[in-house]
């Protein structure tokens, strides 16, 4: 059994694919979002195999909402586009699964095709908006908040999830990794379980054991790791 | 006894002096004087002048007193030799003096050869003078009566002491002088300040045509007013150089652009061509310098630099001027070398050009603005297409499905939609027909938002035959659609109102979702052309303004005048 989650924010689209997806007997379709912020969570609660993702959606895209999933439980990503020229190109090119609308049931059955038997993922790093974090999606109980890069002071890895730090001192958990944030926005690692913003930065000092560590603006201590001292220094034009 | 012989002298010469500028007053009145009226070195001028003043001088002669048995007359030769001198030049000036000269000589008397000698050296003193004034760029004191009353009478002190040293016997020499000289010195320099104030006037008669001036110039203004809006080629300039030349009676009229003849019309047409390119130094150095550069064909030579042969003797060259003070022409007047280029005709010519310049210019300016505005309607068009059409058809596609009828008042929608696209976006239709527009656009937008958008609209019955330009409101509704309440996460609502009130109709379009930016790429494309439209149409008291409260609403309101009621 092949699960999937369609996301799209119109609901007639929403529902010709789920018809369109009716008479394969294998697919289970665990959930239908209207927007990529239901669909990140939806993607991190019930794990689907597949994500029918429309590209043209409020707030976040389809592409923007890549960027905010964790490369190593990465769904099969089938993209959904009415007229994009720009994207279909892209997708040609580099080979991703796209379905135009209306979907025909031919050109649907070939893509499910491809998803029973291939196991391939495609690298989505060629997609500029899929490479990129604008914000942060952090999950609470009720809602997903998403801190805008700028807003961040750091962010710590703990034994209880990676929790992000915003300017007003307030800790929000996130389901992002550590090391995907770092890849994925221009967070500064300095310690094996933090990231900081450098902008954050206002002084650099140095400890006895010739470690050092980071002071923000609000007077947060931030470690600074032995191994990755020498080059945050030269990043920052430290001699 | 010697008082009173000079005294009756005095007033008899003084008496034939009238008689000789009575007869320069009437002779100024004919063309005979015009070469006169300038300081000139051509040599058809230079000859009128020398014949002119020959006369004058002559004639001064005959009118004189005779003195002492005819021996002496005292005389007024010195005012033609003089003048002859100080208006034609040395040459002229020597030439009248040994006419004159001559003549007095054979008239004879023991003051024979010292008067004609006297007369020869006044005709050089005038010369002298006039070289000098040249060469030091005080042309306009040569016309001065002043100048012209204290040389002559200078000039008659220089004679009477000539007249000492070479008549004899002296004594009755020195008789002579006694007798004639204040006699002289006061016909001689009053009748030389007289002759030119006559000239200064006949002067100034003939370039005040001053009323005929500013008609002319009104006239021409007139003619050639919108010619050249519709744009600098060589059928529009052959136009204004035809009212140009007609109005002016200059010889000719040129106009070019940057590289070649745009249009010639006047002498000189067999070999000045239109569509051949600029030869003349003169016309080159004007835009490249964007210069007036005025060849009078004395001070300045002018020679056309086509043919040899061509009769043309001076011309004005003025540069016409387009956009960041660029030269991009020149108008060009001539006149034959056988006529004097007038003063009138040079301001003319320049006010002429101003005039064409800032034409040439408004209608180049316009042209691109109305090209502007109708590639942005065309793109405010061509916007609409692609996305919404294929959301609209998948959205029909899918309710299809589940309920034809709804799939049928949809596909109704789209083709209202569609028809009503098609329109010329120059036409105007009334409010009515707008909303209609709308409502077709609406019905498939919330066919597709059917969870998560609603719309109202509140338009008083009164205001729909209202007529607006065609594409007014869509625009609107589109913009708070696509960049407002589709980018909501929350229900979307959109209110549409119109109203009346001291200022004119109100349109408004209001969203729900506070997102306008307006610094977004293409974000407000649609609504500046709008904005625009209405300003160019109604006055910049009309238009469209937006205001946002972030996150809250967007409300764009569409403010035109009342009289656009039909």
């Amino acid at each position: 059994m092949i699960t999937a989650l369609i996301v799209d924010d119109e609901i007639h689209a929403r529902q010709a694919l789920r018809r369109a997806l009716e008479p394969a007997q294998d697919i289970h379709i665990v959930g239908e979002c209207g927007n990529a912020i239901e669909a990140l969570s939806r993607v991190y609660v019930d794990k689907p195999d597949v994500v029918f993702l429309d590209i043209q959606m409020p707030q976040i895209t389809g592409l923007e909402m890549l960027s905010m999933l964790d490369p190593s439980t990465m769904p099969y990503i089938v993209f959904l586009t009415a007229y994009d020229e720009y994207a279909v190109q892209a997708f040609e090119k580099n080979a991703f699964d796209y379905l135009l609308k209306p979907v025909t049931a031919d050109r649907l059955g070939m893509t499910l095709e491809r998803l029973r038997h291939s196991l391939y993922r495609p690298d989505f790093s060629v997609l500029p908006e899929a490479n990129r974090l604008r914000q942060i999606p952090c999950f609470s109980q009720q809602s997903v908040i998403f801190l805008k890069l700028d807003e961040v002071e750091f962010i710590e890895s703990r034994a209880s999830g990676v929790f992000v730090s915003d300017l007003q001192g307030n800790e929000h958990l996130t389901a992002l990794r550590l090391n995907v944030l770092q890849q994925r926005t221009p967070l500064l690692r300095c310690h094996r379980q933090y990231l900081i913003n450098v902008d954050q930065v206002q002084k650099l000092q140095y400890l006895e054991s010739g470690l050092a560590e980071f002071v923000t603006r609000r007077g947060r201590v931030i470690p600074i790791s032995r191994r990755l001292l020498p080059e945050i220094k030269e990043l920052l034009g430290i001699m | 006894m010697a008082l009173h012989s000079i005294v009756t002298l005095s007033v008899m010469l003084l008496q034939q002096m009238c008689v000789y500028l009575a007869v320069a007053y009437a002779l100024s009145r004919t063309r005979l004087f015009i070469p006169l009226t300038r300081a000139s070195i051509r040599w058809p001028h230079r000859l009128a002048c020398y014949v002119i003043f020959s006369a004058f001088c002559i004639m001064g002669t005959l009118l004189g007193l005779p003195v002492v048995r005819g021996n002496a007359i005292a005389n007024t030769p010195a005012i033609g030799a003089v003048l002859g001198g100080l208006l034609g030049g040395p040459l002229v000036g020597l030439a009248v003096g040994i006419t004159g000269g001559v003549h007095r000589y054979f008239l004879g008397g023991s003051f024979g050869l010292a008067a004609a000698l006297d007369i020869v050296m006044q005709g050089l003193a005038g010369g002298v003078t006039h070289r000098y004034l040249i060469k030091h760029g005080k042309t306009r004191l040569l016309f001065s009566p002043l100048l012209a009353g204290g040389l002559t009478g200078f000039t008659i002190l220089i004679e009477l002491g000539i007249d000492l040293a070479l008549s004899r016997p002296f004594n009755e020499a020195l008789y002579i002088v006694s007798l004639i000289a204040l006699p002289e010195l006061i016909a001689n320099a009053a009748g030389a300040a007289v002759f030119v104030k006559i000239l200064l006037d006949r002067r100034d008669s003939i370039e005040q045509h001053s009323s005929a001036f500013s008609a002319k110039a009104l006239e021409i203004a007139a003619h050639v007013d919108g010619v050249l809006r519709d744009g600098f080629d060589q059928e529009n300039s052959m136009r204004v150089a035809r009212i140009i030349y007609d109005q002016t009676g200059v010889g000719a009229v040129a106009i070019t652009d940057r590289d070649k003849i745009l249009a010639f019309i006047g002498i000189g047409d067999d070999h000045h061509l239109p569509g051949t390119p600029i030869t003349s130094p003169q016309t080159r150095h004007a835009i490249e310098c964007n210069e007036v550069i005025f060849a009078d064909g004395n001070e300045v030579p002018y020679q056309c630099s086509i043919s040899a042969h061509c009769k043309l003797g001076s011309s004005l060259v003025i540069p016409l001027v387009g956009e960041d003070r660029q030269v991009i022409g020149t108008i060009k007047l001539y006149e034959p070398k056988t006529r004097i280029f007038s003063t009138i005709n040079r301001t003319l010519g320049e006010g002429i050009a101003k005039l064409l310049s800032s034409q040439i210019l408004d209608g180049r300016y316009e042209r691109q603005k109305r090209l502007l505005l109708q590639s942005e309607l065309k793109l405010l068009h061509a916007q609409v297409n692609p996305h919404f059409l294929f959301n609209a058809l998948n959205t029909i596609i899918a309710v299809t499905h589940d309920d034809v009828a709804k799939a049928r008042a949809l596909l109704t929608d789209l083709s209202v939609f569609l028809r009503k696209n098609l329109k010329r976006p120059t036409e105007d239709v009334q409010l009515a027909d707008e909303i209609e527009h709308i409502q077709a656009y609406l019905g498939i937008q919330l066919a597709r938002f059917a969870d998560r958008l609603s719309v109202e609209i509140d338009i008083p019955e009164g205001l729909l035959r209202v007529r607006l330009p065609a594409f007014t409101l869509q625009p609107l509704v589109e913009n708070a659609i696509k960049h407002g309440t589709s980018q909501m996460i929350r229900p979307g609502h959109i209110h549409i109102r119109a109203r009346m009130d001291e200022q004119g109709i109100c349109l408004q379009v209001t969203d729900n979702a506070g997102l306008y930016d307006p610094a977004a790429p293409g974000g407000g494309l649609g609504m500046n052309i709008v904005d625009r439209r209405i300003k160019n149409r109604y006055g910049e008291a009309f238009g469209v303004t937006m205001a946002c409260e972030r996150n809250v609403s967007t409300q764009a309101t569409v403010r035109i005048p009342m009289e656009a009621t039909s």
